[in-house]
């Protein structure tokens, strides 16, 4: 029986050890991601766009020949198992990148972690702008920072809408909480005044003490931050209030994405959104990523998706300009990034006191008819918007 | 030999990080001692003393922000957090104590659950402080290497094992013992019930502060909703203990070796994997049926199933 035990062993040691020493083999990309929790259908979204991606670079010969594997581990949104992932990652299975991850909390501890052990970590759809403000020299992000979500938002304020007042509503957390500071900043600076900002608990359903306060000081605007099910509940809730502003206005997340006309139905008709993406943009390949996510999955992906599939796009352009696959050279090889994909011109650059940042143009979704279209700015516009919008009881 | 046992399980563990253990596994090991002491806490009011709170996140939070707020605001070492946190944490458990161990049973649940509801939206919204949602980040760990915090994290198991070894050993051990039996009979006898059951919950807040101030030097980030979750937080150090054995020295190390280990264990199952809340939760279920005293309260009862088996 121990005889067996060691021959077992002994044959372990000699399958093992070859496949480590040839160390140009194209190691399989693990992505930690949230699978389950409130989390979950961004999660699930970016999941199916990362192996979109590595499924159509397999076809077309992989990346230097070799096949890309991708594998996911679920985080669920806590940064304790995000961490424990990526120690395992970087650590008992070598592998030089990391890629992935959702809310800011989990990016967070996992930047930390690349950090320390010199790997780098691509972040895709993580908003919170302190994560590249760090002087990390390691952590990468692709998507734009919180602060700059709103710019085409703020723009389209600027040059149509011209409110004087606004209110603000928010989720309790990193996201929701920068982005609505990111507001009031942009708002001030156009003197749009600031009637009322409140913060609401995530997974609330019964908003309507603080929507009455929004009735109760009529602003020009209502600006919401959250993520899913509180974007579509809102809407639902101040089309039973009537609650007539001159726009209403989501700062991406819940708002941008296919669940929440799906769930607010016609409550959801005009409303704008910041995003970063929409399948409308001229970009190579937005297209075509978008009609083929919705040929599989029936709705259209949103920004997270577009952002996950192009980051197996980078990640394949590093890994092939790279002189070897350690992460010293994986990481200058991921800053000299220049590549144009479905999610826009990626280039990482250092300025405005970040760190490793790519800065993309944010664009403003309106809903209608159900559908998301682009309106803003007008070089990306799929439509043209629709402003003023009819008040809740001259709609149908 | 079984005199032996704890000291030659400390000793296998300390040699742990010499053999070259990967910080994968050592991180893994680190977190469930951690828990162990949250569960050992949890254990001393909630086992010994039959006061079962479902707020002991109300103590992690405050630990791990004290932690948190000293090196945010005053540029300390964020390990200056432990000595402090436990001045802290326990002024604040006798404010709590003070308020909420007038109520018993039932009563005691709900309001220390309302306590660390109450905290968690107290951090959010004093952004002044705690920096709100936006949370503290340390900007650099003080080791990168994961030694030194395992060594830290085992030394205050040790202590909070021994420590609460002695106390049920003494006067006191049988006091709480005696409120979690018969509150009335032990005022009846001449306990100060509320007394000895504020000492015992000061004890264990101040405990799992400890572990909590830990955290923010080992993970370098906190937030509201990460250390005063309900759910991860409240309510897995109760899994923890339940699942372990209540009122046993034993139980929140076995707890918490389940829930951290075995659970990380499923989780990274290739494939099976992605059902790993399911199968947990199987798992959980089937202990809570057939181990209703947990794994150490119902050691003869594992026995014989298992002694049953081999006798066929």
């Amino acid at each position: 029986m121990k005889k067996n035990a060691l021959d077992v062993l002994i044959l372990f040691l000699f399958v093992l050890l070859p496949s480590s020493l040839l160390a140009a083999n194209l190691p399989e990309i693990v992505i930690p991601i949230p699978l389950t929790g409130q989390q979950a259908k961004f999660g699930e979204m970016m999941k199916r766009s990362y192996q979109m991606a590595a499924e159509e670079i397999n076809a077309k010969g992989g990346i230097r020949k070799q096949k890309l594997v991708l594998s996911f581990e679920d985080s669920g949104a806590k940064p304790e198992t995000a961490r424990a992932i990526v120690e395992k990652l970087i650590d008992s299975k070598k592998q030089p990148i990391i890629v992935g991850e959702y809310t800011s909390s989990c990016a967070k501890a996992v930047a930390a972690v690349a950090e320390e052990r010199k790997t780098p970590y691509l972040i895709v759809a993580s908003a919170d702008d302190a994560i590249t403000r760090q002087n990390y020299k390691y952590v990468f992000r692709q998507n734009a920072v919180n602060a700059h979500y709103a710019d085409g938002v703020i723009d389209f304020f600027k040059q149509v809408v011209k409110p004087k007042t606004i209110a603000i509503l928010y989720e309790s957390s990193a996201f929701g909480t920068s982005g609505a500071d990111a507001m009031v900043k942009d708002a001030e600076k156009l003197g749009i005044k600031v009637l009322l900002k409140e913060k609401y608990e995530s997974g609330s359903i019964d908003f309507k003490p603080i929507l009455s306060k929004v009735k109760a000081a009529q602003p020009d605007v209502l600006f919401m931050v959250s993520y899913v099910m509180d974007a579509s509940l809102l809407m639902k809730q101040i089309k039973e209030l009537r609650i007539d502003v001159k726009l209403f206005a989501g700062g991406a997340a819940g708002f941008s994405i296919p669940e929440f006309p799906d769930n607010a139905k016609d409550a959801a008709d005009y409303v704008i959104s910041a995003t970063l993406w929409t399948p409308q943009l001229k970009y190579p390949g937005a297209k075509e990523y978008a009609e083929k996510y919705r040929a599989k999955y029936r709705d259209y992906p949103s920004y997270h998706g577009a952002s996950a599939y192009s980051a197996i796009y980078v990640l394949k352009d590093t890994l092939e300009r790279a002189k070897d696959y350690t992460p010293e050279k994986i990481r200058n090889a991921l800053k000299a990034t220049n590549i144009k994909t479905a999610f826009g011109p990626i280039k990482f650059e250092d300025k405005e006191g970040y760190q490793n940042q790519n800065f993309n143009d944010t664009l403003v979704t309106q809903v209608q008819k159900g559908e998301f279209e682009t309106i803003w700015p007008q070089r990306h516009a799929s439509k043209k918007y629709v402003y003023p919008i009819p008040k809740w009881r001259e709609r149908r | 030999m079984k005199k032996l046992a704890p000291a030659l399980i400390i000793a296998a563990l300390a040699m742990l990080p010499l053999i070259g253990l990967n910080t994968y596994l050592l991180h893994i090991l680190i977190i469930t001692i951690m828990w162990s002491i949250i569960g050992m806490a949890w254990n001393l009011l909630g086992g010994f003393c039959g006061q079962v709170s479902f707020g002991h996140a109300a103590f992690f939070g405050v630990g791990a922000y004290t932690s948190g707020i000293l090196y945010h605001k005053l540029g300390l070492s964020a390990w200056w957090g432990m000595p402090v946190s436990i001045v802290v944490v326990a002024l604040f458990a006798l404010v709590i104590g003070f308020i909420c161990l007038r109520l018993r049973g039932p009563f005691f649940a709900l309001g220390t659950l309302a306590v660390g509801v109450i905290l968690r939206i107290t951090a959010e919204n004093l952004t002044g402080i705690t920096e709100g949602n936006l949370g503290i980040m340390i900007r650099e760990r003080t080791w990168v290497d994961k030694t030194w915090y395992f060594y830290i994290i085992l030394t205050l198991a040790v202590l909070v094992f021994i420590l609460i070894k002695k106390i049920i050993g003494s006067k006191l051990g049988y006091y709480f013992v005696a409120i979690r039996e018969d509150q009335d009979a032990a005022e009846s006898l001449g306990i100060d019930t509320t007394f000895y059951k504020t000492i015992a919950l000061c004890l264990s807040a101040v405990i799992t502060g400890l572990a909590g101030a830990f955290y923010t030097s080992y993970m370098g980030y906190i937030d509201p909703k990460v250390v005063f979750a309900l759910h991860d937080i409240s309510i897995v150090v109760i899994m923890v203990v339940m699942v372990g054995g209540v009122a046993t020295y034993w139980g929140p190390i076995i707890g918490s070796a389940i829930m951290v280990l075995l659970a990380e264990l499923i989780r990274s199952i290739p494939k099976l994997g992605a059902a790993h809340l399911t199968l947990f939760g199987l798992l959980l279920i089937v202990i809570i049926i057939f181990l209703p005293n947990g794994i150490i309260g119902d050691i003869p009862k594992l026995k014989r199933l298992l002694g049953f088996r081999k006798s066929l």
